[in-house]
């Protein structure tokens, strides 16, 4: 009970402060700047007497919009964990009621809910572009944006845990960056591989494609990234097995992240 | 001087058999596996070289798979193993073992097969026979040729007779015109004989080969001679999948303006996008979903593919339905397949227009480029969401998934979508300020 209420404070203080810096709003600018782009590409791409067939087009615009505000989301509780630590605040709220876990979940929640609040502004996003040009609004982004909520989970839980390893601002900052980063590149190159026909790629090429298709599937239960794209492909899919048992992953690796990022934590101490 | 003509000499050896030896690539005798696959729709031939250590198959389907002794080469420029099998094309004598988790599941023995096409050589469906029923559509399609055989050359016949009777028949016209008849002369025309209907099925000639038909998974074949021996490099991995969909409808196609490069649009998900000046031609498949690799694998395995990625794979087309053009639950208009013909446009400017295939055009000995399902975009509709699903001829029910959305996009305001991206931020502005000032106050 003591250990929520500590976790609820720590949530409150830290979610308040997100919302009120003008940070968290430049990076859903950015994210929604970005599907602007991607969308007014999409509308010029179809000529007058040609058509178009795709699945859901502002589902890849949703794909960039999670990565973006998750990894804004992930970087700012890294360096604020960091930040806590190399300042001593952290070893000062340990010798009162705060344990690794209260201040870890508190954390992961104030992420999630600020995701949460980015996905409402997502929605709405959404729902006017498709009021502007009839890209439609439609029941399986609603699906998609429901899914969203446990994939960001997974990349918060993911970079808490990276941080729970890291004690400087800077190497926080910047093992976030590579490992997130890595992943992001693998998982945009392979797709952007996949996309060639084998006739349309040299002989390196292919080894290239099949090289990294060993290194995607090493990391694709790792990555978070790999989580998202899986989850959005269910909702394509219209499978409501898969949907769940996507939802069900997405639950079980932030659980587990969660636990490494408490255990670590509480191993390796709250000094820098 | 010699030294230097010598030295011209043998490198005008070297260069031409190092040529020599890039022209021609290196024949070697090989065991191969000579496949007859079945792809979901029809049968398809290739051969696994000993290049490939896996053979993929669909699921309970009958495939033959044959072990053969054949030339094999290496094709640089498309990067594949060539078979000769017209220079060598031998039977391999045993059976074949199948094997699943290192235990033997089933020896197979040879089967006799035929391939019958419904509609033809060219037909898009193909069914196999096996054994008794293999002789007998065999029999059938030899029957139906003979049967032909012997109308045709009663058609030659009669056709001899009747350019006999023309001729006599233009001679007393010729003779009585010249003898000062006038006015109309009768005198029967002769009538021209019709030849006879060519025979609308194919069947291959008889065959024999191993027929393999296994529910999915991972399986290892091989060969094991009469001496009781297991024949070298005839092991092989054997995939059987499924497909991961079926039962759907897709589409393919073909907009009005550009009617020989057609549009898919299979996946239920799919949307078809267009500002609303269109003319689609739409002709609906059964259809089901398999694996890339798995699939390009199965037609030749030597094809590569991705694990990753799914197709689509029509299997049947639907003739006997009618198409319905909606808006929600209204229908707009009811759709019948007809037939169309594409008239190049005379003149030196490039380009076709699609017209109608009528009575005019089947006079003059034309036939129909396609038969489709045609729905027009015109330009007055509203700019919202349409729907188009296909039913069923006989009872009106609708064939299940075949439903897709067609989104006529409003393109004029895509101008506006930066000026959303700025929402959060004045949200945020709006935020931050407000509370500046309260804090202040």
């Amino acid at each position: 009970m003591r250990t929520f209420r500590v976790m609820k404070t720590l949530f409150r203080r830290d979610f308040l402060y997100s919302l009120y810096s003008l940070g968290y709003y430049v990076a859903i600018f950015v994210s929604f700047f970005v599907s602007s782009f991607i969308l007014k590409n999409f509308l010029d791409s179809i000529g007058e007497e040609d058509i178009l067939v795709s699945a859901y087009p502002l589902n890849y615009p949703l794909y960039i919009t999670l990565v973006i505000i998750s990894l804004y989301l992930v970087i700012l509780s890294g360096v604020s964990i960091s930040r806590e630590r190399e300042q001593g605040t952290l070893e000062v709220l340990f010798y009162g009621p705060v344990t690794p876990g209260s201040f870890l979940w508190g954390k992961y929640l104030k992420d999630l809910c600020l995701g949460m609040v980015a996905l409402g502004f997502t929605a709405l996003y959404f729902y006017l572009v498709s009021v502007l040009t009839n890209i439609g609004f439609t029941m399986g982004l609603v699906k998609a944006l429901i899914m969203s909520i446990f994939l960001i989970s997974c990349v918060v839980s993911f970079g808490l845990f990276v941080s729970s390893l890291t004690g400087r601002i800077r190497s926080s900052v910047l093992a976030l960056v590579a490992i997130l980063g890595a992943f992001l590149a693998i998982q945009f190159a392979y797709n952007a591989l996949l996309g060639f026909e084998k006739e349309s790629l040299s002989v390196p090429m292919l080894y290239v494609r099949q090289a990294m298709s060993y290194v995607f599937r090493g990391i694709s239960w790792i990555s978070p990234f790999a989580y998202l794209s899986r989850g959005l492909d269910s909702v394509v899919l219209e499978n409501p097995l898969l949907y769940l048992a996507n939802i069900g992953y997405a639950l079980l690796y932030s659980f587990i992240f969660m636990f490494l990022s408490v255990y670590v934590m509480s191993k390796k101490g709250v000094k820098a | 001087m010699k030294s230097r003509l010598v030295f011209l000499l043998l490198l005008g050896v070297f260069l031409s058999s190092g040529w020599t030896a890039l022209a021609q690539p290196p024949v070697r005798e090989q065991l191969v596996y000579s496949l007859t696959s079945f792809n979901g729709s029809t049968y398809s031939k290739s051969f696994a070289p000993q290049s490939e250590d896996t053979i993929y198959l669909i699921a309970n389907t009958n495939n033959i798979v044959n072990p053969r002794k054949t030339i094999v080469y290496y094709w640089p420029i498309t990067r594949r193993y060539m078979a000769g099998f017209s220079t060598l094309n031998e039977a391999v004598p045993g059976k074949l073992e199948i094997l699943q988790g290192g235990k033997v599941i089933a020896t197979l023995e040879e089967q006799k097969y035929v391939l019958y096409y419904p509609e033809g050589y060219f037909s898009e469906k193909t069914i196999m026979y096996l054994n008794e029923e293999a002789d007998a559509a065999h029999e059938r399609y030899k029957k139906a040729m003979d049967e032909f055989n012997a109308k045709l050359k009663e058609y030659y016949e009669a056709m001899r007779k009747y350019r006999e009777d023309l001729n006599k028949f233009f001679e007393e016209v010729r003779r009585r015109r010249e003898a000062g008849e006038t006015g109309p002369l009768d005198i029967p025309i002769p009538k021209e004989p019709s030849p006879p209907e060519f025979v609308n099925f194919y069947v291959s000639e008889p065959a024999t080969g191993f027929v393999v038909n296994l529910p999915p998974g991972h399986y290892e074949i091989r060969v094991r001679l009469e001496d009781g021996t297991i024949l070298e490099g005839s092991e092989k991995k054997l995939v059987v999948f499924t497909s991961r969909r079926k039962g759907g409808i897709g589409y393919e196609i073909i907009p009005g303006n550009r009617w020989t490069k057609r549009e898919n649009c299979d996946d239920p998900s799919w949307i078809i996008h267009a500002v609303g000046k269109n003319e689609l031609y739409f002709n609906p498949f059964t259809q089901e979903e398999y694996n890339e690799l798995y699939h390009n694998k199965l037609q030749d395995p030597q094809n590569i593919g991705r694990i990753e990625r799914w197709k689509w794979v029509h299997v049947d087309p639907v003739k006997d339905a009618t198409l319905l053009f909606g808006r929600g639950k209204e229908v707009l208009k009811t759709v019948t397949r007809a037939p169309y013909f594409v008239k190049q446009i005379p003149g030196p400017e490039l380009g076709y227009e699609i017209v109608d295939y009528d009575e005019d055009l089947k006079k003059r000995g034309y036939k129909p480029t396609f038969e489709s399902y045609k729905v027009i975009l015109g330009p007055e509709l509203p700019k919202v969401d349409y729907t188009i699903q296909t039913v069923a001829s006989e009872n009106q029910m609708p064939l299940p998934k075949s439903e897709r959305t067609i989104r006529l996009l409003r393109k004029a305001y895509s101008m506006y979508l930066y000026p959303l991206a700025f929402l959060p931020l004045a949200v945020g502005a709006g935020i931050v300020i407000a509370r500046r000032a309260r804090i202040e106050t």
